[in-house]
């Protein structure tokens, strides 16, 4: 049981951090209301309309051709540092999953979903 | 690390056929030509079913047990891949009529089967979850392949929600085994589960596990995604989902549960024997009610679930020949069924029982053989059903002599609703006379599921040998 010890102590300074922060601010901070503090973004950008718009379903498959990249960097980063220790082996199979990578792309290109309609 | 890439070549094979037909759907120029995609899948799926045989008889393991090759694995996969190959050869003309985008239907159903043999094979968790996951995927697909119908769009959205939940379940049931044992190893599993280390941590992981293969084996009180989902897919799709994926599941359920947790039988069996039970009665009674055959056949799909999971209750070589066995004809009969429901369907568009009126005039084989796959459902000798029955249910005779009783109860149950369909196609006139004319695929499908319902029913040595040879091999890790 000592050994959680530790982890309870740094459990209770974590908590104290934010109680005690917004606690001090609480009591120390001068209090003005007007029209820009209660904006959504205070000294930000002025608000022009409601976030909930309707955009165009076609969105979710630039989404969908996202995630091929996304997943090329996942790999192909990791790869990179270790180029040396992998050699030739790790070079053909990152090419292996590149080529089904870009089926992938290939196959959207072809459904069309690079157009705007 | 050194892997011999060799004892992987069923798994590359497939991978690499998958990503040749998907890229042959590419480059050829229209959809119409895509027509011999179907021909060519099934080409390369025989291909990778003679280099699968060739592994019989080959035990090894690879990165350190993470893949398991021995005779089990090897008769499941072989099952999957003809399930793959007869139900691609017999809807060829279906999938072409009815599904107009061959590309995706191909490659997925290639990539569903290679999920089934990376699962078959999976010796740790993670292996299992990986092939689990790459299947259901191509599953969700596939069902929902009728994009403008919306009852495939809404067995899509129910399989995808339940199958999400089937996988967090067993997710967490797989991670408090792995948090109570500390190895994702199911061999290693297996010696660290003994009957005096129990904690119960390890119980609970086993109930979520058990809910989990649940779902996926579609077996009471976990079965309701089923019928929705059966009668909602493509007929193709619905017999694969029958077929191959419950084949599958059962393979990882008897490698995980009388492969690695075999220490703890005492606390499944019970467990197990009760869903059993409860699968056995309310398949069957839930299904006399149905008008749909393909929620007819789904129900007795759950109850069929029923009956092989009796083999695993003793954990023995004698259960285990029996689940392998039962899957193997439960195969032909469920094919032989569903080919039928789709050379109708292509007629009459209609899955209603009683647009089968008068099949027996409309096209005799069709019904000779739907007749003959309900009635090896149903466990009547001298069909194969019985025998896989017979093995099944003499193997827990000792323990559990009350479930013998239900299934032995609930079968003459069963016979009612079978023989039902069989009146319908055999004394009631067709409302429209004209015979159902079907392709030369799919007679021949048709006559390869029957001959083989038939002579496994009268001479089931050769099978019944080839499954204790592989169960034995399970014994031997």
């Amino acid at each position: 049981m000592i050994n959680w010890l530790g982890v309870l102590i740094f459990l209770l300074s974590g908590a104290a951090f934010g109680v005690i922060g917004i606690g001090i601010s609480y009591l120390i901070q001068p209090r003005t209301k007007n029209r820009y503090k209660l904006e959504v973004y205070e000294s930000g950008i002025p608000v022009k309309a409601s976030a909930w718009v309707r955009f165009r379903n076609q969105y979710f498959t630039y989404a969908l051709i996202f995630v091929i990249f996304d997943v090329e960097i996942l790999y192909l980063y990791p790869w990179a540092v270790s180029f040396v220790e992998l050699g030739l082996s790790g070079l053909i199979k990152m090419f292996i999953f590149i080529f089904i990578l870009v089926l992938g792309l290939w196959y959207a290109w072809k459904e069309g979903a690079f157009e705007w309609r | 690390m050194h892997i011999d890439y060799s004892l992987l070549s069923t798994e590359i094979a497939l991978a690499i056929l998958g990503l040749i037909v998907f890229t042959l759907g590419l480059t050829l120029p229209s959809r119409s030509t895509n027509r011999g995609l179907g021909a060519f899948a099934i080409f390369g799926l025989l291909i990778v079913l003679g280099i699968t045989v060739s592994f019989w008889g080959t035990q090894a393991e690879l990165l350190a047990g993470m893949y398991l090759i021995d005779n089990f694995s090897v008769f499941f996969k072989i099952l999957a891949l003809v399930a793959a190959i007869l139900i691609v050869f017999g809807t060829m003309s279906y999938a072409n009529n009815n599904l107009s985008r061959q590309l995706e239907y191909y490659s997925t159903i290639i990539f569903a089967t290679l999920g089934m043999i990376i699962m078959i094979s999976a010796g740790d968790f993670i292996t299992l979850y990986i092939g689990l996951e790459l299947m259901t995927v191509s599953f969700i697909i596939l069902v929902a392949f009728r994009k403008t119908d919306g009852h495939s769009l809404e067995a899509g959205i129910k399989y995808l929600i339940l199958a999400g939940v089937s996988s967090a379940v067993l997710l967490y049931g797989l991670s408090l085994i792995y948090g109570a044992t500390g190895t994702v190893y199911i061999l290693e599993l297996a010696e660290l589960v003994t009957a005096g280390t129990i904690s119960p941590l390890l119980v609970f992981g086993l109930v979520l596990l058990v809910a989990g293969f649940g779902f996926k084996i579609s077996a009471a009180p976990f079965h309701m995604w089923a019928p929705d989902v059966y009668e909602g897919a493509p007929t193709p799709i619905t017999a694969y989902l029958a077929v191959g994926s419950k084949a599958a599941s059962f393979a990882i359920l008897v490698r995980v549960f009388v492969g690695g947790l075999a220490g703890m039988q005492e606390q499944w069996a019970t467990l197990l024997a009760v869903l059993a039970a409860i699968s056995i009665l309310l398949g069957n009674l839930v299904a006399i009610p149905q008008t749909n055959i393909k929620r007819m056949l789904a129900y007795s799909s759950i109850a069929q679930a029923g009956y092989i999971m009796v083999g695993l209750l003793t954990a023995s070589p004698e259960g285990i020949k029996g689940v392998m066995f039962y899957a193997f004809i439960y195969l032909f009969a469920t094919i032989g069924a569903f080919v039928v429901v789709c050379a109708v369907y292509e007629k009459t568009k209609s899955d209603e029982i009683a647009s089968y009126a008068g099949l027996s005039q409309r096209s005799p084989l069709a019904a000779a053989v739907m007749l003959i796959s309900l009635l090896s459902m149903a466990g009547i000798p001298p069909l194969a059903g019985f025998v896989g029955k017979f093995y099944l249910f003499t193997t827990i005779t000792d323990n559990f002599m009350w479930l013998v009783y239900i299934g032995l109860i609930m079968s003459m149950v069963s016979v009612y609703y079978y023989l039902r369909v069989a009146l319908v196609m055999y004394r009631d006139e067709p409302t429209d006379p004209t015979p159902i004319k079907m392709g030369a695929a799919v007679n021949v499908t048709l006559i390869i599921a029957m001959v083989a319902t038939l002579v496994l029913g009268i001479y089931p040595t050769p099978l019944s040998e080839l499954s204790n040879i592989a169960a034995q091999s399970f014994f031997t890790w």
